[in-house]
């Protein structure tokens, strides 16, 4: 939807209309339209939207400045939107690229209701995939672009421009011109009046001026019809259009007028000094003693909510503030709960209260009056469910490791906790944010040995650290490296961002990338910035700090990324650090800048892991696993977890269920049965009926089996149903077995329960197939050929566990069971994948090769021997590999034949001698 | 004309139609006054002026905040810091000294004396040991134990109670550890304390019973919970179970359901123990039995918390929202189960099963505090086999150990070193070198030279390098960690051993699917001898195996960290004093490790026509069939493991087309000339296929379970890591 409105004004006097106001009949939304291509500039300068307008830029000639003196700059350049809800962005390659027919653009907003408004009117304006495909070739050949095309486009529109303008100059007739696109406006009114111009460039370009222009000639009566037909067409649309699109800009700009205020404006509370204060931090608190979990109540999603307490100014009887009102971080992190999923408005089911008031720096606060302060809250009710953070605790001069505040059963995030302060299972540990993380850019470094082996970088330290660490330099000369605030350096330089070895000057946090190990010691507080620094400089932190609780220890696996040198022990550092053998070093290198990215990067990331943590406790069976906390996603990309992974032989009394899938062929489907039954491991067999359009025959036409035999009629004829996990399987393993396979023994069979026994996590089928890389189509090809490797089994007669039967139903990725009913074929193929992705492992074949053809039906090996089957096989592999995203199948060389296959034997001694007899 | 018009009437009529039915939706959200609704969350307001807030902390503040005197330690509450003293585990590592028992001994005690002091860590000397061992008094009398001489304020000792004692402590525990069965969280120390499980009285010393789980997933129609009752009993709730354990319904229907004290759990997939009666040995039941336990109180610190994940395996919820545990546990997906129940029999047999168990996981966990950043990594402790069987010292990396390449995405080391133990008269195994050196995935040939002559001065010329490592003459030897064995893989052998190249290359490709396993050519099985009443194992061919010889071996070289260092003395000595036991001790160890048979690949396939003699291990005794003297080794070897770990298996892993009626030429016994053999298989998951050439340098690895999406252009997978051609030569083509 264009909102483009003509701007009436007069070009050459007022070439830039800075504002032009209309107003759309009964939608009642304000559109303003700025023109000139710089108008937007000095629109957005004013940082306060007096209108509360929406601003559209049309960027549509943003690729075709020529004029070099102009500089383009996109509005998604600026640092700061003032407002980035409200600004949109439209780029589209009809101008740049000179594609005006295609219709093919972009929309850039951060509005979500402004892009579902627009998406849902996209389905009238489908691009056609060949087109889309076409526009994504020719973006992403930027070198074409920049280097081509565009500085050749450029090259041609200034030609063009020079020439018209300077035609123009010398008919000396006023226009008025851009360095950009093909836009000269030019004043015509002296030259002739306006309706003689009309006629002019109407018949110019040949156009019949009489009647309406853009309706073709036809009899009257016709076009009566087609203009009713078109405008009903038309009404619809627009009523659609509108409909779909009013409410929500109803609804949002309600919004919006409430969110955007300043903070000086918050309302302001006066304290009294006799206001109550509450009691102490209770040290024995635990969740379930001081936490009041009724709260967070009957909760489907498993998620606490949290209610953020408004912002209000606290001043105490003379109004003098309690404390600044809210530091940078703290609003950081308030906003980051309330974009959380736990954030909630509604006070009465909120589960966990934050207040507004911030706690992060103790330095910053009056205690007595902010423990009031908080003691005054609508839901404090003793602290009970009320969150805390706070990051710099204790004060001069013996500093204490938690928030002095009282703040009675208050929950508290701090950072720097000591085991004495710490209440295990109740308070979190966080740590304390460094805010170099938004000033400086640290690329990653690789892990790998650096030039320094240990490095103490902190300034503030005790003398008594200081000459241990002086001790150490002088003992290991240049592998260590003890650094120091700098005494000389000239003004205009942060003294944060430099650290001084003698006379050498480096740049901090650059020089923590250069060590492998950086110390990070007790200062007055326990919880020191320099942690989040070292490790987000990949240097593996050696923590000197007795007794401190390290931050997100409870989910944290600190051991994986730092080393914990007690304070006694300081002089032996090195040893113990080199008798680290370098892998491991490697692995904490990385491992701590994982830390870093996860959970100490900003702000926000603090206060989501501190959430998932108290979220963690209340519903702990939906719990985020150690390995969900603690891998780095390389690890948890390459890993593998097997959901058989107990080493287990099931018990031989348990047996199998037979589910044999059929449409039709009775009599064939009654001798399978007849054969399957006589495998003494049977303990029941399943018919899955796939025809909807014949009935079973009667049960006295069943062959009498000693096992129960149930028939299960599907609704539908579906591959899938026979990998359907029915109520009626009891047993763990199932034989998958087709209606035609006659040609397995009763002891193959058997065998084959038998291998599945020792393999239970595995696919064990009797013929085998492979999967090839085909070098010349660069794709993946289907062999069923006598090959001496195999990757897959056909599940015709295939014994797997039931769980598998699960999977494939509810589990299977993408769209790979649609695709497999929808083509009739490659279930099997399907099976193969899922189980090879999820437990790692190779399938097992089974006995020895035999032709599987019967005589009377169409068997396996019969269908494979078509070609387009191999193709339609061959693509499945494909598709599936691509749904994957990797190859999941394993290729092994191996098959299993029972102990004394083929041995010199006595016949009548072996276990299984009816075996590759056919 | 006329059908004109009214043909394109209803034409007109039936498009307006469907935009109305089409706008009919957003014509009843009108309908509904649009003003902002409740639920609608309005969040923390985005401040106009946030730009201009101060930060937290001033720049300078952060960085100096007062420079701190190293702090004293405050009295009362100990942590491993404070009150441990490791300096004294430096040398050896952890060294336990147990003081001697004052008065009559309970069975318990003894138990638990018996265990310790056949671990590796036991030591007689109270001034080298590095942690002291006090064993709390659970005699009923309760005489009390005097403060025990070595005492120094209880600074690295370890006072360990297996049942709540009975007799007021006579004496301040101070900086000692305390070991103590389920402790509360409100007394533990964590990090510092030990929670140790409640042992039943009877449970067993050694080996235990096996966990008794029999199948993956649960039974259909199994009850979904059991409840906890007084005094070692269940209760199993119906399917009716909404609130039975709170609102007193199941007190109606008690009856058939209730089972008896000491009897084992009935069949339930989880078992629900409150938290009004902490009966700890409900838990230790479920665990065996291989039901969740769902613990309703917070209260408890489980067992080896410090190094077990529990949320893994049992699920700790609170009973104060009952309705929510409740609709958890029905909603729980099968997977989870799955895991759970897994997870449980896996902690059971690692940690619990016996007391020896427990005090070796205490000892370990306190060992791991002792080597700080060299301790086991959590997935050692929560993945099978288990800590007590993945040694630290081996290795830093998971990925070095046989078992967890799937967890790590690791594959073992594509080559494999031949380990020779010869020794006896005679000149060097010319030609078992010979094949084995031919092999294309061999790296190193090691000759173990065993014997009191010197090791002859010449050996055959071959393609990998050959070194002659001395001996100590003793059959143990066989097994030590030579840090010469520079591959994951070894291939044991015996100077009269008979292989051929094929056979070797064959069973190494089987071994890199099954890392973890032993796979060999020749087996043993073993058999409940009713006429002993004990164990015995024979050599002959039988349907079913479950030892395979090592004088033709592919396993992995950790066990032989594991053979000498973790097995007890006593089992060592017993295998160089009866050689044949050597065998017999390797293949307990690595099935008590593995829990599955080893694996058997045909052997003599690729000679028909002259087949070698069987492999007559002519070395140091061991004879084709066992003598009776080796049937009482397997039976102590038995008891030393306090239960039968051997495994039997019914198959045997062949090549794809062994013995199958086709052209020879397909198979890949005939070898291709040399050159164009692949010198090291290429990766598994997108290999080149052997049969085809490759000639384009392509081969990607894609990231597992990503699900690209997009329009079909990317053909091709993009990423990876692509490997030049001239690095994987492949096979020729055999039958293109």
């Amino acid at each position: 939807m264009e909102w483009v409105i003509p701007p009436p004004c007069s070009p050459p006097t007022a070439p830039t209309c800075p504002l032009e106001e209309a107003s759309l009949n009964g939608s009642g939304i304000q559109q303003r339209r700025a023109t000139g291509p710089t108008t937007w500039m000095s629109m957005m300068r004013r940082r306060t939207p007096v209108h509360e307008l929406h601003v559209m830029v049309d960027e549509v000639y943003m690729l075709s400045v020529f004029e070099e003196s102009v500089e383009y700059h996109s509005v998604l350049s600026l640092e700061r939107l003032p407002d980035p809800q409200r600004t949109h962005v439209m780029w589209a390659t009809s101008k740049d690229f000179g594609m005006s027919g295609l219709r093919f653009g972009t929309l850039y907003t951060e509005n979500q209701d402004v892009a579902t408004a627009v998406s849902s009117l996209c389905r009238y304006h489908g691009l056609s995939g060949l087109l889309q495909y076409q526009m994504a070739q020719l973006l992403r050949d930027r070198d074409w672009i920049n280097q081509v095309y565009l500085p050749e486009n450029r090259a041609r529109l200034k030609a063009a421009h020079v020439y018209v303008s300077g035609e123009l100059r010398a008919l000396g007739i006023p226009f008025v011109s851009r360095g950009a696109g093909f836009f000269i406006w030019v004043d015509l009114r002296k030259e002739c009046e306006e309706e003689a111009l009309w006629v002019i460039m109407c018949a110019s370009v040949k156009y019949n001026i009489r009647g309406p222009a853009l309706i073709p000639r036809m009899k009257t009566k016709h076009r009566i019809y087609y203009i009713t037909l078109f405008s009903i067409v038309l009404l619809g649309l627009i009523a659609t259009g509108v409909f779909q699109f009013w409410p929500h800009s109803i609804e949002s700009s309600s919004d919006w007028s409430v969110q955007k205020r300043s903070i000086r404006d918050v309302p302001v509370v006066r304290l009294p000094a006799d206001s109550p204060v509450p009691e102490r931090g209770d040290l024995s608190c635990r969740m379930h003693t001081c936490f009041d979990v009724y709260r967070c109540g009957f909760n489907p999603k498993n998620k606490i909510k949290v209610y953020i307490y408004s912002l209000k100014k606290y001043v105490d009887d003379a109004g003098v503030p309690v404390s600044s009102t809210i530091s940078q971080e703290y609003n950081e992190l308030l906003t980051a709960v309330s974009d959380s999923d736990y954030y909630t408005e509604d006070i009465t089911r909120a589960c966990l209260f934050i207040p507004s008031i911030d706690l992060l720096n103790q330095n910053a606060l009056r205690v007595k009056e902010t423990a009031q302060a908080l003691a005054q809250l609508s839901r404090w009710d003793r602290g009970t469910n009320h969150l805390l953070f706070n990051m710099l605790p204790g004060g001069p001069p013996d500093y204490n490791t938690a928030l002095d505040v009282p703040r009675d059963r208050a929950l508290l995030a701090g950072g720097g906790f000591s085991t004495w302060t710490y209440r295990q299972g109740y308070d979190v540990s966080i740590p304390v944010y460094s805010p170099l993380s938004a000033e400086v850019e640290l690329p990653e470094k690789g892990p790998g040995p650096r030039r320094y082996f240990l490095l103490s970088s902190q300034m503030a330290l005790h003398p008594e650290y200081r000459e241990e660490l002086a001790a150490l330099q002088a003992r290991h000369g240049e592998a260590a490296l003890v650094l120091d605030k700098c005494t000389n350096l000239s003004e205009g330089i942060p003294a944060a961002r430099k650290r001084c070895h003698k006379h050498q000057v480096f740049d901090y946090p650059q020089v923590l990338q250069e060590a492998t190990f950086c110390v990070v010691l007790r200062g007055a507080r326990l919880g020191q910035a320099v942690l989040s620094d070292v490790l987000r400089a990949g240097c593996v932190p050696v923590i000197i700090a007795d007794s401190y609780i390290l931050p997100f220890s409870e989910v944290l696996d600190w051991k994986r990324a730092s080393v914990a040198v007690p304070e006694e022990k300081m002089s032996d550092v090195y040893s113990i650090l080199q008798s680290i053998p370098q892998r491991q070093i490697e692995e904490m290198q990385r491992q701590a800048r994982w830390f870093w990215e996860a959970y100490f990067q900003s702000i926000k990331a603090i206060a989501l892991a501190t959430l998932q943590i108290i979220n963690d406790r209340i519903y702990p069976y939906a719990a985020i696993s150690y390995e969900d906390w603690n891998d780095p996603p390389s690890v948890k990309w390459g890993s593998v977890s097997n959901p058989l992974f107990l080493p287990l032989i099931p018990p031989q009394s348990q047996g199998f269920t037979a589910i044999v899938l059929t449409y039709d062929r009775v009599e064939s489907l009654f001798r399978v049965i007849t054969e399957v039954s006589k495998v003494p491991s049977l303990s029941k067999l399943l018919v899955v009926w796939n025809n909807q359009n014949k009935n079973p025959p009667e049960d006295s036409l069943w062959p009498k089996i000693r096992v129960p035999l149930k028939v299960v009629r599907t609704a539908e004829n579906k591959l899938s149903n026979r990998f359907f996990p029915y109520d009626e399987i009891e047993t763990e393993a199932v034989l998958a077995i087709d209606d035609d396979i006659i040609m397995l023994t009763s002891d193959e069979l058997q065998f084959g329960y038998e291998v599945w026994r020792e393999f239970p996590d595995r696919l064990v089928g009797y013929p085998g197939r492979l999967h090839l890389w085909d070098h010349e189509m660069n794709k993946w090809k289907y062999e069923s050929e006598w090959t001496n490797e195999v990757s897959m089994v056909l599940t015709g007669a295939a014994f797997y566990h039931k769980y598998f039967n699960y999977l494939y139903t509810y589990k299977m990725p993408g769209d790979i069971k649609n695709w497999v009913d929808a083509h009739m074929n490659c279930e099997d193929i399907a099976m193969n994948f899922l189980v090879a992705n999820v437990t790692g492992k190779a399938v097992i074949k089974v006995t020895p090769r035999k032709k599987f053809k019967c005589p009377e039906c169409t068997a396996i090996d019969g269908l494979s021997l078509d070609q387009t089957h191999m193709v339609e096989r061959s693509e499945c592999i494909n598709k599936f590999a691509s749904v994957f995203g990797t190859m999941p199948l394993k290729v092994v060389e191996h098959r299993a034949d029972p102990v004394l296959y083929k041995d010199d034997f006595p016949e009548k001694l072996k276990s299984f001698p009816n075996i590759g007899s056919l | 004309m006329q059908s004109w018009r009214w043909k394109s009437l209803w034409l007109a009529l039936l498009a307006s139609w469907l935009l109305v039915l089409l706008g009919v939706f957003p014509l009843l959200r009108l309908a509904v006054p649009t003003r902002p609704r409740a639920g609608v969350p309005q969040g923390w307001p985005h401040w106009l002026d946030a730009e201009l807030l101060q930060s937290f902390a001033k720049p300078g503040e952060l960085l100096e905040d007062g420079p701190q005197p190293p702090q004293a330690l405050r009295g009362g509450s100990c942590n491993w810091g404070a009150c441990f003293d490791t300096s004294k585990c430096r040398g050896g590592g952890l060294k336990v000294f147990v003081y001697p028992a004052a008065g009559p001994v309970s069975e318990t005690h003894r138990r638990i004396l018996a265990s310790i002091e056949g671990s590796r860590y036991h030591t007689l000397s109270a001034a080298e040991a590095c942690l002291l061992l006090l064993l709390s008094p659970d005699t009923p009398t309760g005489e009390c134990d005097p403060v025990p001489p070595q005492w120094d304020g209880g600074r690295n000792h370890l006072v360990l109670s297996l049942h709540p004692a009975p007799c007021p402590r006579t004496f301040q525990l101070g900086q000692a550890m305390v070991a103590g069965a389920s402790p509360t969280v409100d007394t533990f120390r964590p990090g510092f304390d030990v929670a140790l499980p409640l042992l039943p009285e009877a449970h067993p010393l050694r080996g235990g019973v096996p966990g008794q789980l029999r199948q993956h997933s649960p039974r259909p129609g199994v009850a979904l919970l059991a409840l906890a009752e007084d005094r070692g009993r269940w209760h199993v709730a119906g399917t009716d179970f909404s609130a039975c354990p709170w609102d007193g319904r199941c007190e109606q229907d008690r009856g058939p359901k209730q089972t008896h004290p000491g009897a084992t759990l009935p069949n339930a997939t989880f078992c629900l123990i409150p938290g009004r009666s902490p009966d700890a040995l409900h838990f230790l039941q479920a665990l065996q039995a291989g039901c969740i336990p769902v613990l309703l109180s917070p209260r408890w610190q489980l067992p080896f918390s410090e190094v077990i994940d529990w949320t893994k395996a049992a699920i700790v919820a609170d009973e104060r929202l009952p309705l929510q545990v409740l609709t958890a546990l029905q909603e729980m997906p099968l997977t989870r189960v799955l895991a759970l129940r897994q997870q449980t029999q896996f902690l059971w047999d690692a940690y619990f099963s016996s007391v020896e168990k427990v005090i070796h996981t205490t000892l370990e966990i306190i060992q791991d505090r002792i080597f700080g950043a060299s301790a086991h990594p959590s997935l050692l402790w929560n993945s099978p086999p288990g800590a007590i069987l993945a040694l630290p010292t081996f290795s830093p990396s998971p990925s070095d150990f046989p078992f967890y390449h799937l967890q790590q995405g690791s594959r073992p080391l594509g080559r494999f070193s031949a380990l020779i133990w010869g020794g006896a008269p005679g000149q060097p195994p010319l030609k078992l070198i010979q094949a084995v050196a031919g092999s294309q995935h061999c790296a190193q040939i090691l000759v173990l030279w065993s014997s009191e002559k010197p090791p002859p001065t010449r050996w055959p010329k071959t393609a990998v390098p050959l070194t002659v490592i001395d001996g100590h003459r003793k059959v143990s030897d066989r097994f030590f960690p030579y840090s010469a064995i520079s591959t994951d893989a070894i291939l044991s052998l015996d100077a009269h051993s008979s292989l051929s190249t094929s056979e070797v290359d064959f069973a190494f490709v089987v071994w890199q699917s099954f890392p973890e396993r032993m796979v060999g050519f020749l087996t043993w099985s073993h058999f409940w001898d009713e006429a002993r009443g004990g164990w015995g194992y024979t050599a002959k061919r039988t349907n079913e195996f479950s030892m395979v010889l090592t004088s033709a071996a592919f396993y992995h070289r950790y066990y032989h960290t594991l053979f000498t260092h973790s097995l007890p003395k006593a089992l060592r000595t017993l295998a160089d004093e009866a050689p044949t036991c050597v065998d017999v001790l390797m293949n307990f160890l690595v099935a008590s490790v593995t829990k599955l048979p080893p694996i058997k690949v045909p052997y003599g396939m690729w000679h028909q026509e002259a087949r070698p003699p069987p492999l007559e291990p002519g070395g140091p005794g061991l004879t084709q069939e066992p003598q009776p003297a080796a049937h009482n080794c397997i039976n102590q070897m038995a008891a030393g493991f306090g239960h039968m770990p051997l495994v039997s298996s019914r198959l045997r892993l062949d090549p794809v087309l062994f013995k199958d009626p086709v052209s020879v030429l397909r198979k890949k016994s005939s070898p291709p000339p040399r050159t164009c053999l692949t010198p090291t298989p290429a990766p598994d998951p997108l290999r080149f296929h052997s049969r085809m050439c490759p000639l384009v340098p392509t081969l990607f690895m894609l990231p597992r379970k990503v699900h690209r999406q997009g329009p079909g252009l990317t053909r091709e997978p993009r990423e990876g890591r692509a490997v030049s051609s001239s690095l994987w030569p492949g096979r020729c083509a055999t039958n293109i």
